[in-house]
């Protein structure tokens, strides 16, 4: 109440200034009247009246001003003002302001970017009810080491009805619908759902509803539901969509839905791709074992992930020994946030230092300069102090003037932040782009800017409180006493000073290092033998789907058709089909050997299946060790045949003739006799190491996961690959107009992909290095110029009694090579006891790499002496007698 | 007018002018005028302490002010207790007859 009442009055006050300021005058006058009558009734003569009450109760406008600054509406008309002084003094003086400015904004612009991408990434609430209660649902081995594999529905419905951890479990997996019926045939990815699925999210469709239980029924009625880009797209927003049939894989499906435009996939892992559409029938049953599904589920309120995995675990024990193939599996339960964020946790920790690094650095050298411009500001700060203004008021201005400062570094800075992450978006990997939606609109985010007026804030005490304190206490007489000249500076500002350019350097240092540590990552990345060469070679994916292709030997024909008429094409070296391809495809079977045809349970062999065409070896350039590739001569009429990989040989027939063994995939179907053996292939990225690997005829088996998907076409010399694709899609469409082409990217692209977020924090780190090295090169510069120009007088002298231009080029360099020394002693500290926070971003280099700070020292002490050597090359040219005439 | 006028007790000028609005309504001289003779003349509250502390009421919501004509026709602001001003002066006095109570006692006992 008497707050708000305060309040009240105090805004009455600031905003009716001139009404409550007359008020006051005509109170305090009447008292004053009043009181000079009282006395003259006694006789005494007005104007010694007057002069007896003032003596009695005070001066009034003394009185005044006193009632005036008692209330909290006067501190905030003095800031007020301050800022508005700060704002004039610093547009006298457009150069220095400019400087700091842009440095600030270049500090908090970095710093918003970067946390505007970690608040989107890992901190912001998923858009789902209560959504800190959902949890992803994978498995793992431990024994195998393996993790974030798929579930059976045989676990999802043990653990969600018998665990009692979970309010529900929903399932999903990812496909892709080819659809036709409704204009050109189109192949889009999709999701199977169950139908309690977005009811467990807290979402609904925005037209229609979601999937009934019949619907989940494996003979049940099919339903779709189409996103809202796929409604506007193909079916032009019509709102009678609802009800209406379309043909997915040639089955048709009743749409029953549209989800809202702002739906959110993040309950998915973000490396996968978004659906278009979602349909029904995901049938779960008991009985089925196999492992195609990734469960959302709701814990209970109050059961915690570790509770959870425990219980589930209790139950995976309990259904093993029914399920051999279940053995060995546990529940991997993690929140939708850490799954949607995926590894780049570490990688944001360490750009969000480096910003930090880079904010610090731009406050050191502002206060820097702010240092150097409160010295040549002293006389105006000891004539106020001696006009009777308090330390407290002085250093309130100065605040004031850094704060103005500050805010238009932070204007500048946001929209420095909003290009940023622009750019950032170019840089970054694919599924942080899909993870983070909103990364295009920029920094916009409420939060994100409440972030950068604490930054802001933090700032302006940083750079700006050293300084001001110690304007605030001049030595008032030795100050003014040297009015007229320039002032020598102080021994403690000379301290301070030189302790900022320690400090940046040493920051500077750090991130250099790190900048550094991520290019030798990149280098050894790229220079990795991939196994294969992923140049001149143009991918691109049929799925081959309805009436048509049910058969496998029409899909045999229909690849057999498109691969020589590629292959006539000019400039085609070659060109071949796969299933799968190297880095952004993998098909984990379990196989058998003949020299051990019945291992353990859970001790199955697993290896990549790749269904092959005969060239595809040719296409990738792909070594072959031993034996045999495939001819035309392999058809579905002759043996059995296999290529194995170096890394199967390896495992499973160590220092043993792999030729003419034979192996089983899938536990089915025929045996398969070894005809070659396969170099290999690093296919899950280059830092992922080898796998075994298992490659098909596709002219012999077909059947197993639907044969080849992938066409490869190597051109020939220096033809882009890019430049191949109408000729290519001309041909597809000559033998077949209605099957849809999609993911058509040269295989270089796919190749660099999982190192995106290595070159992301790679080409940030070094931008940020690059900064800072400018900035802390400038520190020096600056502090050395200021000093020089502080000693010229000295420097005269000291020419004046027979100094060499040598000397004092050293006396300068020297002082400065000092700072840059200690400064980079102390980074170097630092940096060793910080790079080992990277070592999960690095690749094939040692944290502690020492070519690398080696490199860096050297870079950073050339910088630093060449940035002493401009200012002390000009102390050189001091004229003795301007020197010491200057005074 | 033997003795100087004597400071106040910190603090306390809040609660003699509550004290004097109690019977009331008065003008800001006319506050200074009753202290002084109440207290004869050992306190004299300067303008400068007297109108903050009245402001430092007034937003305390103890007392109101509104501008009248006085006795000899001059507007003036006139302050008069509110209910909230009223029940403070009450328990600031018991308050004060606790702690005045206690010290004489301090000081008596020996």
């Amino acid at each position: 109440m008497s707050l708000l009442r305060s309040m009240m009055s105090g805004l009455r006050s600031l905003f009716r200034k001139e009404q409550v300021r007359q008020e006051l005058d005509e109170e305090l006058n009447g008292f004053l009247e009043m009181a000079a009558e009282e006395k003259m009734k006694n006789g005494t003569d007005p104007h010694d009246a007057l002069r007896a009450v003032r003596l009695e109760r005070g001066n009034l406008e003394v009185a005044k001003e006193a009632v005036r600054s008692a209330g909290w509406e006067s501190f905030v008309e003095t800031c007020w003002q301050d800022l508005r002084f700060g704002f004039r003094t610093l547009r006298k003086s457009p150069g220095f302001a400019a400087v700091a400015v842009l440095t600030l904004a270049l500090g908090i612009g970095a710093n918003t970017a970067i946390f505007s991408i970690v608040y989107a990434v890992l901190l912001k609430p998923l858009p789902f009810k209560d959504s800190h209660r959902l949890v992803f649902i994978a498995k793992k081995n431990a024994s195998r080491g393996w993790d974030r594999n798929p579930i059976s529905p045989a676990e999802i419905l043990a653990w969600r009805n018998q665990s009692g951890a979970f309010e529900d479990i929903a399932a999903y997996t990812q496909r892709s619908c080819v659809l036709t019926g409704v204009g050109e045939a189109e192949e889009d990815p999709c999701e199977v759902i169950s139908g309690n699925l977005f009811p467990l999210l807290g979402v609904a469709p925005s037209r229609g509803r979601t999937f009934s239980a019949e619907e989940d029924e494996a003979e049940g009625p099919r339903a779709a539901i189409l996103s809202y880009g796929l409604w506007q797209r193909r079916f032009a927003a019509d709102e009678k969509v609802i009800g209406a049939v379309i043909d997915i894989d040639g089955v048709s499906y009743t749409i029953v839905g549209v989800m809202p435009s702002n739906f959110s996939h993040l309950y998915a892992s973000p490396y996968g791709v978004l659906p278009e559409l979602w349909v029904s029938g995901i049938a779960l049953s008991p009985t089925h074992v196999w492992n195609d599904y990734f469960g959302i589920g709701r814990l209970k309120p109050g059961v915690s992930l570790q509770q959870a995995e425990a219980r589930t675990n209790t139950i995976s024990v309990r259904i093993e020994p029914m399920n051999p193939d279940l053995k060995g599996w546990r529940a991997q339960l993690m929140t939708l946030r850490t799954n949607a964020s995926g590894d780049t946790r570490p990688a944001l920790f360490v750009l969000m230092g480096a910003v930090i690094f880079v904010l610090l650095i731009a406050c050191a050298n502002v206060a820097n300069l702010l240092l150097a411009r409160g010295a040549r500001r002293a006389n105006e700060f000891a004539v106020r102090n001696a006009l009777g203004a308090s330390e407290g008021r002085i250093v309130r201005q100065l605040l004031s003037e850094s704060l103005v400062i500050s805010i238009a570094g932070a204007v500048c800075g946001v929209l420095l932040a909003i290009l940023g992450c622009k750019g950032l978006v170019a840089l970054a990997p694919r599924f942080l782009v899909k993870s983070v939606p909103t990364l295009n609109a920029g920094a916009a985010d409420f939060r994100v800017l409440v972030f950068t007026l604490v930054v802001v804030i933090a700032t302006t005490l940083l750079f700006g409180l050293a300084p001001a304190l110690q304007r605030a206490r001049p030595d008032l007489i030795e100050t003014l006493k040297e009015t007229g000249r320039s002032s020598l500076q102080s021994p403690r500002n000379r301290r301070l000073r030189s302790a900022l350019v320690v400090s940046e350097i040493a920051l500077a240092m750090v991130l250099l290092i790190g900048a550094g540590l991520m290019v030798r990552t990149l280098a050894q990345l790229s220079h990795m033998n991939l196994g294969f060469n992923p140049t001149n070679v143009l991918t691109l994916r049929v799925p081959l789907s309805g009436e048509r292709y049910k058969e496998p030997q029409a899909r045999v024909q229909f690849w057999e058709r498109v691969v020589s008429a590629v292959e006539a094409l000019p400039t085609v070296e070659s060109a071949s089909v796969s299933r799968g391809l190297p880095i952004n495809d993998w098909a984990g079977q379990l196989f058998t050997t003949s020299d051990e045809p019945n291992p353990p349970a859970g001790q199955v062999p697993a290896a990549n299946y790749v269904v092959i065409g005969p060239d595809y070896f040719r296409v990738m350039q792909i070594a072959l060790r031993r034996g045999r590739s495939y001819n035309d001569h392999d058809t579905n009429a002759s043996a059995r045949v296999v290529i194995v990989n170096e890394e199967l040989v390896r495992l499973y027939w160590p220092g043993r003739d792999p030729l003419a063994k034979r192996l089983q995939v899938g536990g089915q179907g025929p045996w398969l006799t070894v005809v070659g053996v396969a170099g290999n292939v690093l296919s899950q990225g280059p830092d992922a190491g080898f796998h075994p690997e298992i490659y098909i005829p596709y002219q012999q088996f077909p059947w197993l996961l639907g044969g080849p998907k992938h066409l490869v076409v190597r051109t020939s010399g220096t033809v882009k690959p890019e430049s191949l694709v109408p000729a290519v899609m001309q041909e597809i469409r000559q033998i077949d107009k209605d099957q849809p082409v999609a993911d058509i990217a040269p295989m270089e692209q796919i190749a660099l992909e999982p190192v995106a977020q290595q070159r992301m924090v790679m080409a940030l780190l070094v931008s940020f290095a690059s900064l800072a090295l400018i900035l802390s090169a400038l520190g020096i510069y600056s502090v050395l110029s200021y000093s020089i120009a502080q000693r010229t007088r000295e420097i005269g002298l000291r020419m004046a009694l027979g100094a060499q231009r040598g000397n004092v080029l050293r006396l300068v360099v020297g002082g400065g090579a000092g700072l840059a020394l200690l400064g980079i002693t102390i980074g170097l500290a630092a940096a060793l006891a910080l790079t080992r926070l990277m070592t999960g971003l690095l690749f094939g280099v040692h944290p502690i790499d020492p070519i690398t700070f080696g490199v860096v020292t050297t870079v950073l002490a050339v910088t630093s002496i060449l940035a002493c050597y401009v200012p002390a090359r000009r102390a050189t040219r001091v004229d003795p007698m301007v020197a010491l005439r200057f005074e | 007018m033997a003795d100087k006028p004597s400071d106040l007790v910190q603090g306390t000028l809040d609660m003699l002018i509550l004290k004097t609005l109690a019977l009331e309504s008065m003008h800001g001289y006319g506050i200074a005028v009753r202290l002084e003779q109440m207290s004869k003349g050992v306190f004299r509250p300067n303008a400068g302490s007297l109108f903050i502390a009245i402001q430092r009421l007034l937003r305390g919501g103890l007392i109101k002010g509104e501008w009248k004509s006085s006795e000899n026709n001059r507007r003036a602001k006139y302050y008069l207790l509110t209910d909230l001003g009223r029940k403070k002066l009450n328990s600031e006095k018991r308050e004060w007859g606790r702690q005045v109570a206690a010290i004489a006692r301090i000081l008596e006992a020996s």
